[in-house]
Formats: structure tokens, C-alpha cells, sequence
């Protein structure tokens, strides 16, 4: 039994999570060959920068099971370090990523210590008004911060020498950090530390009775997602050019809740399957904006009721069901352990 | 030899309530107790408080003369004391081998138990009599087997001392045996077992040594045999049954 | 005007606010406190009964007749969404807050595609203005006062006085329990659902009265009343009016006082803090129905 199985087993399993996003990736890097439109590599890096916060909201959400609704709050801060950082310090692009990050996550720290403390349902309500909180403070915050027009962003991002702004090089460079992103949160839910994380989700007494400390686990994590958010922002301010507090604001954060639940929060293909949906459906549709919200309302709603894992797994579990139809439906219920499907509510 | 744990002068009080009033008792390395008392006797709250989930409202405890009086659950974990729990037995969502890994991972080596005698997430499951279901979710196992993961996650994080509360609540006769079989070899391993329970069968199959708890006072304490012999305890507990 | 006068010109106007953040604050601390519904789309009801009377007034209705109408119309909203949505989630809290932020977006959005974003507003319903000293009372936010003060009072005998809200109460301490006893817990929670839903329809009917909407008015306002019911302690409807009245107040001398800018913010520090030292909120609550796990 236990001679037959290989130590490197699961290591491979866990390798096969990851390569289809990295397959996706490349081939989603070689689209500037077929030579697309400006409004198309706008939206893919529109989109990709998203899936960059989206990857840190998986690990917050999907692993530890923490619903946040001020991770825009977290892009933000990130974003305005970046341009205060330009503006004050003439800092470039690279050396604002690690000082974005920094601040993302020392403003997750700080808001996460008290949020969690309050814990439950409430949570989720504190990151809200932290979320407008900022948005409130950034637009009082006088010429420091832009008030309400926001901050200017100016100066050319380089790599090696070579100037990144051009559109498509933009886009190849967004492409890489989401590979990067994938990747990190990939090897943050393989690591022990993953586990330990799922453990909380899974249940906060026994995981406290195995030594873990949950509280600052579950803040840890907040402030891994702030890290992730932080790059994002930076990536977002250089890319617009002009950052706003509206931008950053509690509705935003809701959008980005939104696209991870609707690609599936535990999955390592989830963030960017949301990211990319909800930035691309509308085009494929020929949806103007309002009606697209409309369908995101309707679909995050579908999701949740019929697909609580989210579209990707759920595709994959409706497949699966349809391949061994002969199998008993009550084993899938029993391992849904987040699903709320109508059976289950009994009055 | 001094006792593992100490208990002295124990109180908790919920508001006007109280729970347990001045409770002193000491387990010795390598024995298996048994705390029993009828239910409200105060056996959940004085798991409760040595586990770290609720303050004492007065007394101390202290786990290999190292005062542990109201450190949190994680760090009295940490301690080296594992504790089982009735309704949480196991992460329902991840996998079992999971679940032993994860509680695996949170010890500090010199804590608990100085050599392990389960290497590896796999042996551990191996003793318990799971190896074979390793691969499942913790969530699709039967009641029985769920149980015996718990114990297994409880062994995982290397205590010295072990609490279980009512291992057996649920199990059916077969299931009891082998769960008993599995304790019974603990104090080999170097492990100390107290189990809080009010199933009289078990107790009297796995202790030696019995602590009565009534209305949150220590009543009797000694020998299984004795203990149950004590018409206090008769009285008071067994209605006069055995 | 003299200082005093300002004084109390500021009261009167933060009152008028405070109204209608209490009429959401009294939905929400019934809804969130006995059901364990969080419906954060709770602010976007407030604006369809505002929308509601908005076409109703536009069609030729009196303001009153309007009023009813939004009533109606948000508490058969409420009783369509809680029945076709809501109710499925009541296990999983936080599915019901995924889906109600999923329901934010779609409400919104229906309403600009069918009424545009722009403002809407009403001729005011009542124009008379008194003068009393230096004070100009408009007689219209006399009205927002006097209607909520009488419609909360309603709501609370009904859930303190009554057979139903003694039942209601005790399917809120155990809903299994209080189902064994015969107490039909789902009916009950269909009813509360509605009877919070109604009264942000009115809100809504009452803010039109008072300034014009968008369809993203309900965003802040919704806010608002999370806030002042977890400050005035979940499930409390006296605390949820006490904390209302405690936020219109400071508001109201906030803009009188040229701290216009912060006036958003008040709320939401106050919360923070209210839940960080006094999670059941400053008057005392429930932490929100037990869910059976």
C-alpha cells in the first residue's frame, strides 16, 4: 500500500494544475503575431492586471476562506504609491513594484488586524468601509493625493533598456507578470502553507487545536493578497497613465469578487478564466456596458446557486457527472463542501 | 515522579453559573485516566479550559511543571497536549492524507513526545487502519472512520499528553474495539491519555485509574475498581446501576 | 442668523437624512438580525422605490398614492427575490451577500438601461415653508420625520407586541427548535424579508421627496444603514433608530459646519470602531441568527 505509492506523486499532480494556465499563457503571448487592435491589447491588459489581483484574492478567498470587499482599496494603494512615488521621488516602474507591494500590504495589515478581530459575517462588512474609507481619504487628501481628479503618471517604463510603453510590449509585459502571479499563487497553494490555510477555511477550532495559530494565518493571508494587489496597482497606474479614487472604491472591489468567483476561487485557472470572461464576454456578445454588467449580475448569481465552485470547476463537474452517470449523485454533495444547492436548504 | 499535568483549584464560572469549582487533578506520565461525571458535571468545560477555549475564572494548570494557565488553544497545542473533539474531527473538504500532513506541520519537534513513532503522514494513517483511504475527502468517509482520523490528526501534531473527548460517541461495537485497541498501545509510544467521557464500558475497558466530576467538584478519584465501588459515586452517578 | 438658530436648522435637516438612513437601518437590523440574510442590494431597493415613485409622480400621480405604490412594488420585489433567490442560500450567509452583491449590480444596471443614469427628482410634495424665529422649517421634511417616526413605531410593536413577533423571536434563538414547535420559521423569514423590503421602499419614496436620486444612490445609503444597524446592535430596532438618529445628527452638523467633505465618512469610523469595542452593537443585540452548521 504504501511502497506503491511514488513520493513525487502528488508534486506531479500539482504540476498538472499548472500547465494548462501556462499553456493558455503563452499561447494568450503569441497573439500580438496575428497583429490586433490597440482596443484589443488595451482590454487583454486591462484584463491581465486584473487577474494579477484576482490571483492574490484566490489565495484570500478560495484557500482561506476570507471574502474581502476592499481588494480594489489594496490595488489603490499600490497604484497611488507608484504615482506618488513618481512624482515625489522620480521613481520608475521597477523600483515602484517592491515599494507597492510593501505598502499593500502594510495597509492590509492595518486594516486586517482589526477587521479579523471582529470576524464572522462582519468581516466582510469592515473591508467595505475601509474600502470607502480610502476612497474618502484619498479624495480629501488635497493636492497630495489629486483629490477627487486623482494623480498623473509620467515617465516610461524600460526594461533592459528598451521602452515598454508601446501597447504590445505592455501587454507581453502583463502577460509575464500574470505567468508570475499564477505561478506564485500555484506554489503558495501546493506549499504547506496552503494547507495550512485551506485547514482555517476548512475549520478554525481543530486547526487551532493542531497548533495553528489561525488568527495570524488568516492575516498573513490578507496581507499576501495586499502584496499581489500591490503589483497589480502599480502595473494599472502605469498603464492609465492618470489613477482616480473612484477607481479604488468599494464597487470596484465588488467586480473583482465577482470575476474570482465566477472563474472558480480555487482553482489555479480560476482568476484568470474570470478575468479574462468578464473582460471579454461583452466584446464576443456585442454587449454595450450597462447590458454586460447585467449579464455579470445574472451570471455571478447563477454561479453561486447552481455552480458554487465556480464556472470552471463547474463545467469540469458536469462533465465528470455526464462521463460516470451511473455513479450516485449524493457522493458529489457530500464533497461539495461550500455548495448551497436547493436540496440541501430543508424549510 | 511528578504528574504530566496539574490541575489545581480549577474554577470557571459562566456569568452566575458555575461550571467547576476548585478542581485539583494530576495525570501521571503514561497512564490512561478517565474523567467521567453525568452530563453538566462540568467534563466539557474542564476540557475546555485546559484546552485554552475558555479563561479560567481561578486555579492553574500546568503541563510538565510549565505553567499553561489560559494560553490559547494553538499554543497549548503547541505544548505538546493533542486534544480530539466530539463534532470536529477532520478538514471534511481536503484529503485524509492532507489533513495528517497539515497536522503534522505545526509542532514544534522538541514538544510532545521526544522520539515519534510515526515518521511520515502515511504511518500515522497506517496505525490507524486508513492508509488505504489517503486519496479520499476527509467529507465522504463513514462516521466510524472520521473518528479514527481525528485521533490520527490529534497523534500527528506529536503530543506528550492526549485528551480525548467521548471517542467513542457514535461508534458501534466494532468500531469501539478497535478504537480502545488503538489507545491502549498510545502509552507504548510515550504517550499519557485522559479521556473524558461518561460511557462507563469504555472507561472501565481503558483506564486504570477513574476521576469522578459532580456538579463541577472532583468527587472521587482512584483505582477503576475502587472508584466504582465508592457508594459516593454510586449514589450519585451510576444510580445505583452497577 | 444666530448661532442658536443654525443650531437648530442643522438638527431639523440632519433629522430628515437621519429618517430615511433609519428606515434602511431598521430593514437591515430586522433582515440581517433574524434571518441572516446579509442583502447588501438592500440600498438599491431604497432606490427603486425612489425610481418608482419617480414614475408614478411623473405619470400624473399624487405623491401619496406614489408612495404606496413604491411600497408595493419594492415589497413584492423583496418577496420575488427572497423566494427565487434568497432562500437558498439561508444556510450559507455568505452565499446570500455573494448574491446579493450580484443582485447590486444587475438592479442598477436594469434601471439606467431603462430610466438612463441621470438624476431623477419630483416636485417637491409639500412647498410651505415656516419661518419660527430665524428657523426655516420645510414642512416636507416635518412629513420624512412624522412618517418614520410613525412607521418604525409600527414595525417595532409588531416585533416586540404581537404573537408573530414573539414566534419570530424565538426562531431567531433556534431555528430548529422553534420549527419543531410548530412555528413556520420559513414563513416567517419570507415576512420579514418583505416587511424590510417595504419599508426601503418607502424610504425610497421619502428620499425622492426630499433630494434627487441616481441609480447609484443606493450604494452609500446602504452602507449607511449597515452601519447604523450594527452600531445600534443587530436585530434592535430602538437601537437601530437611536444610532440613526445619533449619524443624521452628527451629518447634519457636519455640512452645517463646512466639513461637507467627511460627511461619508463618519459612518463607516463609527461602525469600525462600534465593532471593534462593542461588537454587539452600543444598545445591545443578537450576533446575527445561529445557523445551523
Amino acid at each position: 500500500m504504501i511502497a506503491s505509492r511514488q513520493p513525487n506523486g502528488s508534486a506531479i499532480s500539482a504540476l498538472r494544475s499548472l500547465l494548462p494556465v501556462l499553456v493558455v499563457l503563452a499561447l494568450i503571448a503569441l497573439v500580438p503575431l496575428l497583429s490586433p487592435s490597440n482596443r484589443f491589447l488595451s482590454l487583454a491588459i486591462s484584463a491581465g492586471i486584473n487577474v494579477i489581483a484576482l490571483y492574490g484574492l484566490s489565495v484570500l478567498f478560495g484557500q482561506t476562506g476570507i471574502l474581502s470587499m476592499g481588494h480594489a482599496a489594496l490595488v489603490g494603494v499600490g497604484a497611488y504609491t507608484a504615482a506618488i512615488l513618481a512624482r515625489d521621488l522620480c521613481t520608475g516602474f521597477w523600483l515602484a513594484l517592491p515599494a507597492a507591494a510593501l505598502a499593500s500590504a502594510l495597509f492590509a495589515m492595518i486594516v486586517g488586524i482589526p477587521s479579523l478581530r471582529v470576524g464572522g459575517h462582519h468581516f466582510v462588512i469592515m473591508t467595505f468601509a475601509f474600502g470607502q474609507l480610502l476612497a474618502i481619504v484619498l479624495t480629501n487628501g488635497g493636492d497630495y493625493t489629486g483629490a477627487a481628479t486623482g494623480l498623473d503618471l509620467v515617465g516610461p517604463v524600460t526594461l533592459f533598456g528598451a521602452d515598454m510603453s508601446d501597447l504590445t510590449r505592455y501587454y507581453l509585459m502583463v502577460v509575464a507578470f500574470v505567468a508570475a502571479a499564477a505561478v506564485a499563487s500555484w506554489a503558495i497553494i501546493n506549499s504547506p502553507y496552503g494547507r495550512t490555510l485551506r485547514a482555517i477555511r476548512e475549520n478554525e477550532r481543530l486547526a487551532a487545536s493542531l497548533g495553528i495559530n489561525v488568527g495570524r494565518h488568516k492575516i498573513g493571508a490578507f496581507v499576501v493578497s495586499g502584496i499581489f494587489a500591490g503589483i497589480s496597482g502599480v502595473l494599472l497606474a502605469h498603464f492609465l497613465g492618470h489613477i482616480s479614487p473612484t477607481q479604488f472604491a468599494s464597487f470596484p472591489s465588488i467586480y473583482l469578487a465577482l470575476m474570482v468567483m465566477i472563474g472558480g476561487a480555487r482553482l489555479i485557472a480560476g482568476p484568470l478564466a474570470g478575468g479574462i470572461l468578464v473582460a471579454f464576454l461583452p466584446e464576443v456578445l456585442n454587449l454595450d456596458p450597462v447590458q454586460s454588467r447585467i449579464v455579470y449580475g445574472v451570471c455571478l448569481i447563477a454561479v453561486i446557486l447552481l455552480l458554487p465552485e465556480g464556472l470552471i470547476a463547474g463545467v469540469g463537474q458536469v462533465f465528470r457527472r455526464l462521463l460516470a452517470s451511473g455513479q450516485p449523485k449524493q457522493e458529489r454533495e457530500e464533497l461539495d463542501t461550500a455548495s448551497t444547492t436547493p436540496s440541501e436548504v430543508r424549510r | 515522579m511528578s504528574p504530566i499535568l496539574e490541575i489545581r483549584g480549577l474554577s470557571k464560572r459562566f456569568g452566575g453559573v458555575t461550571a467547576l469549582s476548585g478542581v485539583d487533578l494530576a495525570i501521571e506520565e503514561g497512564e490512561i485516566l478517565g474523567v467521567v461525571g453525568p452530563n453538566g458535571s462540568g467534563k466539557t468545560t474542564l476540557f475546555n479550559v485546559v484546552t485554552g477555549v475558555h479563561m479560567p475564572s481561578g486555579g492553574s494548570v500546568s503541563f510538565r511543571g510549565r505553567d499553561i494557565t489560559g494560553l490559547k488553544p494553538h499554543a497549548i497545542s503547541r505544548a505538546g497536549i493533542g486534544y480530539t473533539f466530539q463534532q470536529a474531527m477532520a478538514f471534511a473538504g481536503l484529503r485524509v492524507l492532507e489533513n495528517v500532513q497539515i497536522a503534522g506541520e505545526h509542532v514544534r519537534v522538541n514538544a510532545g513526545a521526544s522520539h515519534h513513532p510515526w515518521p511520515t503522514p502515511l504511518a500515522l494513517l497506517d496505525f490507524v487502519g486508513l492508509a488505504a483511504l489517503a486519496d479520499e475527502r476527509a467529507g465522504v468517509l463513514p462516521f466510524g472512520s472520521l473518528r479514527l482520523l481525528g485521533l490520527a490528526l490529534a497523534l500527528a501534531s506529536r503530543p506528550a499528553l492526549l485528551l480525548l473527548d467521548e471517542p467513542a460517541a457514535g461508534l458501534n461495537d466494532r468500531e469501539t474495539a478497535a478504537l480502545v485497541g488503538l489507545v491502549r498501545q498510545l502509552p507504548g509510544h510515550g504517550i499519557t491519555v485522559c479521556v473524558i467521557d461518561h460511557d462507563m464500558k469504555l472507561m472501565q475497558m481503558l483506564c486504570r485509574r477513574l476521576a469522578v466530576l459532580d456538579f463541577g467538584s472532583k468527587i472521587a478519584d482512584g483505582p477503576t475498581g475502587a472508584v466504582l465501588a465508592d457508594p459516593k459515586v454510586l449514589d450519585v452517578y451510576l444510580g445505583g446501576d452497577l | 442668523m444666530r448661532a442658536v438658530d443654525i443650531f437648530i436648522q442643522q438638527i431639523l435637516n440632519g433629522l430628515s437624512i437621519a429618517s430615511v438612513i433609519t428606515l434602511i437601518a431598521v430593514g437591515v437590523t430586522l433582515i440581517f438580525g433574524l434571518t441572516g440574510i446579509i442583502n447588501f442590494a438592500h440600498g438599491e431597493f431604497l432606490m427603486i422605490g425612489g425610481i418608482v415613485t419617480w414614475l408614478a409622480v411623473s405619470a400624473g400621480l399624487g405623491f401619496p398614492l406614489a408612495a404606496v405604490l413604491a411600497i408595493l412594488a419594492v415589497g413584492l420585489m423583496g418577496y420575488i427575490l427572497e423566494r427565487g433567490i434568497f432562500r437558498f442560500t439561508l444556510e450559507r450567509p455568505t452565499n446570500g451577500f455573494i448574491v446579493s452583491l450580484g443582485l447590486i449590480v444587475v438592479l442598477q444596471h436594469v434601471v439606467v438601461l431603462f430610466w438612463n443614469p441621470n438624476q431623477k427628482s419630483i416636485p417637491r410634495p409639500l412647498t410651505t415653508v415656516w419661518e419660527v424665529g430665524g428657523v426655516r422649517i420645510a414642512s416636507v421634511r416635518v412629513m420624512v420625520i412624522l412618517i418614520t417616526v410613525a412607521v418604525v413605531a409600527l414595525s417595532f410593536r409588531m416585533i416586540t407586541a404581537s404573537r408573530y413577533g414573539r414566534a419570530l423571536r424565538a426562531s431567531v434563538e433556534d431555528r430548529d427548535t422553534a420549527a419543531l414547535m410548530g412555528i413556520p420559521v420559513r414563513r416567517y423569514i419570507t415576512g420579514v424579508f418583505v416587511l424590510g423590503s417595504a419599508l426601503a421602499g418607502l424610504g425610497g419614496a421619502l428620499l425622492i421627496a426630499l433630494f434627487p436620486i441616481t441609480p447609484f444612490t443606493g450604494g452609500t445609503m446602504v452602507m449607511k444603514g449597515f452601519a447604523v444597524a450594527l452600531i445600534g446592535g443587530l436585530g434592535n430596532i430602538y437601537g437601530a433608530v437611536a444610532a440613526g438618529l445619533i449619524l443624521g445628527i452628527v451629518e447634519g452638523f457636519s455640512a452645517g459646519y463646512g466639513f461637507s467633505q467627511w460627511t461619508d465618512a463618519y459612518s463607516f469610523v463609527l461602525m469600525i470602531l462600534v465593532l471593534l469595542f462593542r461588537p454587539h452593537g452600543l444598545f445591545g443585540g443578537t450576533s446575527g441568527p445561529r445557523m445551523a452548521s
